[in-house]
């Protein structure tokens, strides 16, 4: 193929890509059981969190971040990323289930660009809930000591996150093709979430968890995503936070694009 | 493929697809389809219809054999067959959240139009199968009818040479199947090639030009309806006259023209050779003064051939077709 040609062709599967991102954040976006957690639900936890522990931030060696809800909310835009990310792999298979992944088969793309389609629509919706979720928590008393740039790293941090768990939610629809196991993947969620130091910092984490979080990429996600909101090395390393998240996205992309051939390879 | 091969919009060469567990849903089907011609594909629910049609669509692969659409081999180079396919797969997979509007610029920024090129024809589709005034509604609140419009409309975003349409009027009213069968001939009037599975007889009947009949993963039977029918017998003349006993006189009479017997109520029946021995039938008792009072042609129905070529009816369902999703 002449450099041309590829030029040409890679043009194309770029308006694919665009044009799939945007049809999976169109549905995304107008269904209910999709909005709910990716928007609602993170909210409802920062609240809880934000007033019902908000004693935690007297304890010893707890960093100072002004108000509480200001240190908590990089643990839900975490969550918000997570959800994000969960709810592309369910859009994901609710398409195989339905029929409608065939018409993409059908059609003369790229298959790694289907995968990219759905993976660039949950790093939109990341930074949409991040977005919102800081605004949110500046409108209940939180301040963001690293001004615009730390906000707009922290944001950047998170909506690659939602990327990376888009990428690992679609390589297990691609790989089961079931809708009712991405659905029942709600609580494994959690389990990620609450195994780093999303509401706590990592120094009052027991021993066991300490231990556990060290081997969480979404430790450093949410740590560099406080780092960057409060200019503060000691709540994290931003960098670290997106090497992380990038990280956490290429190994699923990776992922997600063999789920696809290996479907495509057992048809 | 050779250049000859070539010629053919769809070539299949003892295709067979064996599924986990053994059903060989397809099992040695070889047909040839030629440019511009609408072939059917008729066959009961597990057949292997939509097997045979997800490997031409490249949606499967097939286990042994090989198919070639418009050239193109389906496995080796499904890339090209891609880009000269459209298809419209059984029941219509639309999302149901995105308007008519908007499936169709998708379907054809998947098939390389830029947004402008890809609403243009969109909106030329929409009014083609007159959706427009439903094109910015949601997909979710379109009739059985509409969504089928649809999807025929996003399987013609990009000039298909080849159209697949897999059982596309099941569970349709009969207006709305009239209307997909007027579009249907529209799009060959065109010049377009349509495969078109379907497990009505009637359908077959109306649209295609050659029926290949598949029963149990095999095509038992093949060629114009005319053809089938004719395998299965000739055409049947009911004479009833306005003198009934003139009968007798009349069988002795029209015996040259074919098997002649009585029938109930005075009437006769000529098993004829063809149908243009009508003409003289009429003649012979007319010279002779026999008064005619009706005249009926009966010709047998695919219903007829598939019964005589399957040993079953078209509406059984042998054996459950495997689930299909990909």
């Amino acid at each position: 193929m002449s450099a041309t040609a590829l030029d040409r062709d890679a043009a194309v599967q770029a308006r694919v890509v665009a044009a799939l991102a945007a049809r999976a954040l169109r549905s995304q976006l107008r269904r209910a059981q999709f909005l709910l957690p990716a928007f609602l639900l993170p909210l409802l936890l920062l609240a809880v969190i934000a007033s019902g522990t908000s004693a935690a931030r007297h304890l010893p060696g707890f960093p100072s971040t002004g108000a509480y809800v200001g240190f908590v909310v990089g643990g839900t835009l975490v969550q918000g990323a997570l959800l994000a990310g969960l709810t592309a792999g369910i859009a994901l298979a609710a398409d195989i289930e339905g029929g409608f992944f065939d018409r993409l088969l059908t059609a003369p793309v790229q298959r790694v660009s289907i995968v990219l389609g759905r993976i660039s629509a949950s790093i939109a919706l990341g930074v949409a809930q991040a977005s919102l979720f800081l605004a949110v928590a500046f409108i209940f008393g939180a301040r963001y000591q690293g001004g615009v740039a730390g906000v707009a790293i922290a944001i950047c941090i998170a909506a690659i996150a939602a990327g990376g768990m888009a990428g690992l939610a679609s390589a297990i629809a691609l790989r089961t093709g079931s809708l009712s196991l991405l659905q029942n993947l709600f609580p494994i969620v959690f389990v990620f979430l609450f195994t780093a130091p999303a509401f706590f910092p990592r120094a009052l984490l027991g021993p066991t968890l300490r231990h556990i979080a060290v081997f969480n990429p979404l430790t450093y996600v949410v740590e560099g995503i406080r780092g960057a909101l409060h200019a503060s090395a000691a709540l994290g390393d931003p960098w670290k936070g997106l090497v992380a998240a990038t990280g956490l996205l290429l190994v699923t992309t990776v992922l997600s694009v063999l789920a696809m051939r290996g479907r495509l390879r057992a048809l | 493929m050779s250049a000859a091969d070539d010629q053919r919009a769809i070539l299949v060469e003892d295709l067979v697809r064996t599924y986990p567990g053994g059903l060989r849903a397809v099992d040695g089907v070889n047909l040839e389809v030629a440019p511009g011609e609408i072939y059917g594909f008729l066959g009961p629910n597990g057949a292997g219809k939509s097997t045979t049609v997800r490997i031409l669509t490249t949606l499967l692969r097939p286990t042994s054999g090989r198919a070639w659409v418009a050239g193109h081999d389906v496995v080796a180079e499904a890339g090209a067959a891609r880009r000269v396919i459209g298809v419209a797969l059984q029941e219509a997979a639309l999302d149901p959240l995105m308007t008519g509007r908007e499936l169709l610029r998708l379907q054809g920024a998947l098939h390389g139009l830029r947004r402008a090129q890809a609403s243009e024809r969109g909106d030329d589709l929409l009014e083609r199968v007159e959706l427009v005034d439903a094109a910015d509604r949601r997909v979710g609140t379109y009739s059985g009818g509409m969504r089928r419009r649809l999807d025929l409309a996003l399987a013609l975003v990009q000039r298909p040479r080849v159209l697949f349409l897999d059982e596309p009027t099941t569970g349709l009213d009969p207006a709305s199947r009239a209307a997909l069968w007027r579009e249907v001939r529209a799009l060959n009037a065109d010049g377009t090639t349509v495969f078109l599975t379907t497990q009505y007889l009637e359908e077959a009947e109306q649209l295609a030009e050659r029926v290949g009949i598949i029963d149990r993963g095999r095509i038992v039977a093949e060629g114009t309806p005319d053809e089938l029918k004719a395998r299965v017998g000739e055409p049947a003349l009911h004479v009833d006259l306005v003198d009934p006993a003139e009968a007798e006189r009349a069988r002795e009479l029209l015996a040259a023209h074919g098997e002649c017997s009585h029938r109930r109520g005075g009437g006769l029946i000529v098993r004829m050779s063809g149908a243009r021995a009508i003409a003289p039938v009429v003649r012979t008792l007319d010279e002779a003064g026999i008064e005619v009072d009706t005249v009926e042609v009966e010709t047998p129905t695919l219903d007829d051939v598939f019964l005589a070529v399957t040993g079953h009816a078209a509406t059984d369902d042998p054996a459950p077709e495997p689930s299909l999703s990909a």
